[in-house]
């Protein structure tokens, strides 16, 4: 297992008013997850749902109220853990001062490579993310794109095998966002775990194997990608043609149908009847034209699993 | 290995610091401008020269201690850099020491520079470098790493500006402690004598790391004056470290 937690909980206590009025605020609550090694996995949910929270606590950024977290079999607890995740933060922040080989070199040595593996493995990765040309400039002259792609870098300098990217994908131009999805699909064709969050659906829709969904600081759903998609399909419209005479012989009382001209659509909800449906239609005699699943937008399927 | 790291990108960052840059400029040219200062004062140039020399070392270490000091770990927690640095298989502590050993550097270049300003002035005078300014120069750079300890330690609860006035709080007080014991002897009855004498034994007594005096007048000190000095700082320095590594090992960021 890549990740597993286990009532994982985190409650910020927030002081106000001069540090008279303790408040309590949940991060998240008694998150059970399990990623598995090898697959892509995002995590969803609407700002504040605890996307950044949880992740923080996978990275040993924050530590838990209550219950514990495992990253490739290593309890978080121990520093140990981190050497073999790399993590890329929501837009992240690197030293403007720094230029991108040097920030690369001195993340590479903060992972305990040696100089000379920290500056090979710089080039590579300048590379890998196509940083070539804008290596020796400093990094506070970077395009918001650019600064992403360090950061990606950043998080596979010590070759890991678990990715945790937080909102990987905002931010940045529909270019910056496809380079960004191929790098996450290829990184996985390397065999990394890959394990990100995100608030824009279309991003889970292309390159996740499966999705979580959190909501106020609760897991509500995680499943195949496969299987979200079947769960959004809400009806199916079946579209056959017939003539004057068949028309008239076909009684269409018990159906959900629409005529037009010589062409007829059933709607049915149940995609268990689609055999049903196509043996009656070839006793009437119809010629099918299409099966067409009708399914919910991702939004609309998001929204409807939030509103639970 | 990491700390040297975190150690070398500190001193990066706080070399290229404009506060520090005008801040030692300011104490340099101080020093050399002492040239017409001593002139006022007839027979006494040299010593007022040293005296006013270690003094501006010591000013301006604590101002520049101050101010890039309380900001060493703010910075990296309010730019959000430390969640790339904290979130690599290093630990807690390592990170504190790093940037404290980074500015401890950048504050050895300053005061080897004020160091050699006040050395050029003194060669002007003199016609010689007093070399009996080194133990005292020492104490300085000793005080001034136990000032940037402090900061560590109250930028990590409590806000810079806040933390600011505490750390100078210190400076002032830690530069008063025997005035302080002697008040409290002296009136042993008032209201506030337990506090008096709480902020006597938190407070380091910076006294014990001054031998501006001693130096400048040539006194004779028994060797073991400097040596209680330096193991005092260093002491008390590694003590306040500790309690900052303690409250950021816990640390959200």
């Amino acid at each position: 297992m890549a990740i597993q937690t286990e009532q994982l909980t985190k409650i910020y206590t927030e002081v106000t008013k001069g540090g008279l009025v303790q408040k309590k605020r949940t991060g998240v609550r008694d998150l059970n997850l399990e990623v598995k090694t090898g697959e892509v996995f995002a995590f969803l949910g609407p700002n504040g749902a605890g996307k950044s929270t949880t992740i923080k606590l996978l990275t040993r950024l924050i530590f838990p109220t209550n219950g514990r977290a495992f990253v490739m079999g290593i309890p978080t607890a121990r520093r140990v853990a981190m050497r073999r995740v790399g993590y890329l933060p929501e837009q992240p922040n690197i030293y403007g001062y720094l230029t991108g080989r040097e920030f690369l070199h001195y993340v590479a040595k903060l992972c305990g490579l040696s100089n000379t593996d920290a500056r090979n493995q710089a080039e590579i990765l300048i590379r890998q993310v196509g940083l070539e040309g804008r290596a020796d400039s400093h990094v506070r002259s970077y395009s918001r794109g650019m600064t992403q792609r360090l950061g990606l870098a950043q998080a596979l300098v010590h070759d890991p095998d678990l990715l945790i990217l937080d909102e990987p994908l905002s931010n940045l131009d529909p270019i910056g966002r496809k380079e960004v999805r191929d790098l996450i699909l290829e990184l996985k064709k390397q065999g990394k775990t890959i394990f990100f969050s995100s608030h824009i659906l279309s991003d889970a829709e292309l390159v996740a194997d499966r999705v979580g969904i959190l909501n106020m600081g609760k897991l509500i759903r995680t499943g195949k990608m496969d299987a979200l998609d079947a769960a959004r399909t809400s009806s199916v419209e079946i579209t056959f043609q017939t003539d004057e005479t068949t028309r008239a012989r076909m009684d269409l009382t018990h159906w959900d149908a629409v005529c037009q001209d010589m062409n007829i659509m059933i709607r049915i909800e149940d995609a268990g009847d689609i055999p049903k449906t196509l043996k009656q239609i070839e006793q009437w005699g119809g010629k099918l034209v299409s099966v067409i699943p009708q399914r919910q937008s991702l939004e609309e399927y998001f929204m409807a699993e939030l509103g639970r | 290995m990491r700390i040297q790291a975190i150690a070398a990108n500190t001193f990066r960052e706080t070399i290229r610091d404009r506060v520090m840059i005008n801040i030692l400029l300011f104490a340099v040219g101080l020093i050399l401008l002492s040239l017409i200062i001593g002139d006022w004062s007839l027979g006494q140039q040299v010593k007022v020269i040293k005296d006013l020399g270690l003094s501006a070392m010591s000013v301006f270490g604590l101002l520049i201690a101050v101010f890039i000091g309380i900001r060493l770990m703010v910075q990296e927690l309010e730019r959000r850099t430390i969640y790339i640095l904290a979130s690599k298989p290093v630990h807690r502590w390592e990170i504190v020491v790093g940037k404290f050993l980074g500015l401890a550097s950048t504050l050895a270049i300053n005061v080897v520079l004020m160091t050699a300003a006040l050395w050029a002035v003194d060669y002007v005078m003199e016609g010689r470098i007093d070399i009996g300014l080194i133990p005292a120069i020492v104490l300085i750079y000793v005080e001034i790493l136990l000032i940037v300890a402090f900061a560590i330690f109250f930028s990590s609860f409590i806000s810079p500006t806040i933390g600011a006035i505490m750390t100078l709080s210190v400076f002032i007080v830690g530069h008063l402690s025997d005035f302080l014991r002697e008040y409290v002897e002296i009136y042993p009855d008032q209201g506030f004598h337990w506090f008096l004498k709480a902020v006597y034994y938190i407070v380091p007594n910076l006294e014990k790391l001054n031998m501006k005096i001693a130096v400048v007048e040539h006194l004779e000190q028994p060797p073991h004056v400097f040596a209680y000095g330096l193991l005092y700082g260093l002491a008390y320095l590694s003590l306040i470290l500790m309690l900052s590594i303690l409250l950021y090992q816990k640390r959200d960021f």
